[in-house]
C-alpha cells in the first residue's frame, strides 16, 4: 500500500477506533477478526481437504490398516493402467455429453416457451424451479417409479401406442439413459433461469428489425436469439458441465452405477474405490483425476467461446 | 423489401410467422408453437410428482393393479406407515436441525466477514476476499473422501454438528459473496449519520445493517436450509448409523431394503421429505431466484 493511500485511510480509521476501539477489537484488528472466521471455515472443510486430497493420493497403504507410504505417481499409473477407469471414463463421457445435449436443447426450448408467456404464467416459471430444491434421493425415488417396468406411467404411455417399453433400470443399454434424464431433470431449473435471463436482456429492437425484414420465427432463433445468448449458453455449458461430471448425488441414489456397472461414471467409480474397496488413496487419484478433467474441460469451453469473440 | 413491410405492419403481433397471411391454420400453428413447448415443460416438470403424489396414496396392491395417475380407493395408509417408522422420525428431527443449524452458523460465519470485506479498507482484502470466495469452485467430490477421514481421525463420524460445520463451510463462499455485494448498496453515509450519533459498530451492524440487508440474509438462510436438508453424498460417508441420519439418506436406506419395494410408502417418504421446503419456498420464491442466479453465474 502507497504512503499517500495510507494517509489517506488513517483519519477516518482513528476516527473509528476513538468511537469503537473499546467495544470491538482494536480498530486496525477489527476487519481481520470479523473475516477470520470465515476464512477459517472455507479453509478447513473445501480448501484444506481438497489439498491434502491431491497430497495423499501420492501415498498408499501396501494393505488395509498398514500405515500409508509415499509411493509417488503409482496410484496414478495404475489407475491409468485400469480397464475399469478407461470405461468409467467412457462412460461419463456419454452422461455428460448426454446431459449437456438434452440439458442445452431442452432449457432453449422452456426458456423460450417462457419468454413467450411473461406476464401470463408467472407462477409457472416460479414452479419450473421445484426440481432444484428437492435432493437427488428424492428425484431418484421419483424416477424410479416413473420408468419402473411394472407400475411406471412412461412404459403404460408407451403401451398405448404399441410400444413394448423396455425395463428401463435393470437394462445395461437403456439404465444410462434414465440417469442422463434424472440428472438434467434436477439440473434444468438453473440453465432455464440463465437463459431466461439472457433472453430478457436482448433488446427487441433487433429483433423487431429482422421481423421487418421479413425473417421467420425460425430465422430469428437461428440467427439473432441464440448469437446474442451466446454468453449465457457459456455459462450454462460450463456449470452444466461441472454438475454433471463431478455429480454422484443422482447415479448413487438411482443405479448406483448398476445394472452389471452400465452407470458407473468416474464419481461413481471413485466412491467404489473409496467405500466399498476400501482403497482411498486409490479414490484420491480419481478424484484428483475428476478435478483436473472439470478445469480443462471449463478453460475449454470459454476457449471455444472466445474463438467465437463471445465474453461469457 | 416493401412486400415485407406491408405484411409486418399487417401481421400487427410479433410472433405471429410475418410474411405469410393469418389463416386459420397459420393461426392455430402459432398457438401451437408457443403452446406445445409450455406444455412439454409442465408435463417435464409437473409429472414425477404427480406420479410420486398418485403412488403414495394407493394401495400397495393397486399400485400394480391400477397404473392411472387417479387412485380408485385414496388412501394415507402409507403416510400413516412413514409417520410411525422410528427412522423417519428420527431424520426428520436430523434434518431440521441440521438445516436450522446450517442456516444460522452459515449467516453467523459470513455475515462478519461479508461486512469487513465491504465496509474496511485493510491490508491483504483483496487478497483475503479471494481466498474466501475461490473454494466454491471444489466440488463435493474432491472433498468427499479427505472430509471422511478428517471426521475418523478427529473422531467426528456420527455428529450433527460435524455436518452443520461441513455444510456451513461449503456455504459460506457463497454467503459472503451475496452479502457483500448487498452491503456494497448500503449508503455508506446512514453508518456515518448513525456513528456521529454515537453508535458503535455493535449498533450500527444490529440496527441498521442487518435490517437492511434482511432480504440477502433471507435468501441465505433459504439455500443453506436447503443445502443441508437435500444433501446427500456427504452425510452418506459422514454418518454411519440411524440416529444421525439425514432425510434423504434415511430415504435412500428404504430404497436399498431387501425384498419387494413397499412403492406407496417410498413414495410418501419422499412427499414429505419434498413437500416442507417447496412451501417455505413459495413464499420466499423472490428472493431464492436472484440467490440461485448469483451463485451459478459466479
Amino acid at each position: 500500500m502507497t504512503a499517500t493511500q495510507e494517509q489517506k485511510k488513517r483519519p477516518e480509521q482513528s476516527k473509528a477506533r476513538e468511537r469503537n476501539g473499546a467495544q470491538i477489537g482494536q480498530g486496525r484488528a477489527t476487519p481481520y477478526l470479523f473475516s477470520f472466521p470465515a476464512i477459517f471455515a472455507v479453509s478447513a472443510v473445501l480448501a484444506f481437504p481438497v489439498l491434502y486430497g491431491i497430497w495423499q493420493s501420492l501415498y498408499r497403504a501396501p494393505e488395509l490398516g498398514l500405515p500409508e507410504e509415499f509411493v509417488g505417481g503409482l496410484n496414478y499409473s495404475d489407475m491409468f493402467g485400469d480397464p475399469d477407469f478407461w470405461s468409467a471414463l467412457y462412460r461419463t463421457g456419454f452422461f455428460v455429453g448426454g446431459c449437456l445435449v438434452v440439458g442445452t436443447a431442452l432449457g432453449l426450448l422452456f426458456s423460450f416457451a417462457l419468454y413467450r408467456s411473461i406476464g401470463r404464467l408467472r407462477w409457472m416459471r416460479a414452479a419450473t424451479l421445484a426440481p432444484y430444491l428437492i435432493s437427488n434421493v428424492a428425484a431418484a425415488v421419483m424416477f424410479r417409479l416413473l420408468f419402473n417396468s411394472d407400475l411406471g406411467l412412461i412404459n403404460s404411455v408407451l403401451g398405448t401406442v404399441g410400444i413394448d417399453g423396455p425395463a428401463w433400470l435393470s437394462s445395461t443399454t437403456w439404465a444410462m439413459t434414465v440417469v442422463i434424464f434424472t440428472q438434467v431433470w434436477t439440473d434444468i431449473p438453473l440453465t432455464i433461469l440463465l437463459l431466461l435471463g439472457g433472453l430478457m436482456t436482448i433488446d427487441t429492437s433487433y429483433l423487431d428489425a429482422a421481423l421487418v425484414d421479413g425473417a421467420s420465427a425460425w430465422q430469428r432463433a437461428r440467427y439473432l436469439t441464440i448469437p446474442l445468448l451466446a454468453p449465457q449458453l457459456v455459462i450454462s455449458t460450463v456449470w452444466l458441465s461441472y454438475s454433471t461430471l463431478t455429480g454422484l448425488g443422482v447415479v448413487l441414489a438411482l443405479t448406483g452405477g448398476g445394472p452389471i456397472g452400465s452407470t458407473t461414471t468416474l464419481a461413481m467409480e471413485m466412491y467404489n474405490v473409496a467405500f466399498r474397496a476400501l482403497k482411498f488413496n486409490e479414490a484420491l487419484a480419481i478424484a484428483t483425476f475428476i478435478l483436473i478433467l472439470n478445469a480443462v474441460l471449463t478453460l475449454g469451453y470459454v476457449r471455444v467461446a472466445r474463438r467465437y469473440e463471445i465474453e461469457a | 423489401m416493401a412486400e415485407h413491410l406491408i405484411d409486418a405492419t399487417k401481421v400487427g403481433s410479433r410472433g405471429h410467422m410475418a410474411g405469410k397471411p393469418r389463416t386459420e391454420l397459420a393461426k392455430f400453428g402459432h398457438r401451437l408453437l408457443v403452446g406445445l413447448p409450455l406444455f412439454m415443460l409442465a408435463v417435464w416438470t409437473f409429472i414425477p410428482f404427480l406420479v410420486t403424489l398418485s403412488v403414495s396414496i394407493k394401495t400397495k396392491i393397486e399400485t400394480f393393479a391400477n397404473l392411472g395417475l387417479v387412485p380408485q380407493q385414496p388412501t394415507l395408509h402409507a403416510y400413516k406407515e412413514v409417520f410411525t417408522d422410528p427412522n423417519f422420525l428420527n431424520a426428520f428431527v436430523n434434518s431440521v436441525v441440521v438445516g436450522f443449524g446450517t442456516a444460522l452458523l452459515t449467516i453467523v460465519i459470513g455475515l462478519p466477514a461479508a461486512y469487513a470485506f465491504a465496509r474496511f479498507k485493510f491490508r491483504g482484502r483483496h487478497l483475503l476476499l479471494l481466498f474466501t470466495l475461490l473454494p466454491r469452485l471444489v466440488p463435493s467430490i474432491g472433498i468427499l473422501v479427505p472430509i471422511y477421514r478428517l471426521a475418523v481421525a478427529t473422531n467426528m463420524l456420527d455428529k450433527r454438528i460435524t455436518l452443520i460445520i461441513v455444510y456451513a463451510g461449503t456455504l459460506v463462499p457463497l454467503a459472503v459473496w451475496l452479502m457483500v455485494g448487498f452491503f456494497q448498496q448500503i449508503p455508506r453515509e446512514i453508518e456515518e449519520a448513525a456513528d456521529v450519533d454515537g453508535a458503535n459498530l455493535w449498533d450500527r451492524l444490529r440496527f441498521i445493517v442487518m435490517p437492511l440487508a434482511a432480504p440477502a440474509l433471507i435468501t441465505i438462510a433459504v439455500l443453506a436450509f436447503r443445502e443441508a436438508w437435500n444433501e446427500f453424498t456427504l452425510v452418506l460417508v459422514l454418518t454411519t448409523n440411524p440416529t444421525t441420519r439425514t432425510l434423504p439418506f434415511a430415504l435412500f436406506k428404504m430404497g436399498q431394503s431387501e425384498g419387494i419395494s413397499n412403492f406407496p410408502a417410498e413414495a410418501a417418504f419422499a412427499v414429505i421429505t419434498v413437500l416442507p421446503f417447496i412451501l417455505v419456498y413459495t413464499r420466499l420464491e423472490r428472493y431464492v431466484v436472484s440467490g440461485l442466479t448469483a451463485g451459478s453465474s459466479k
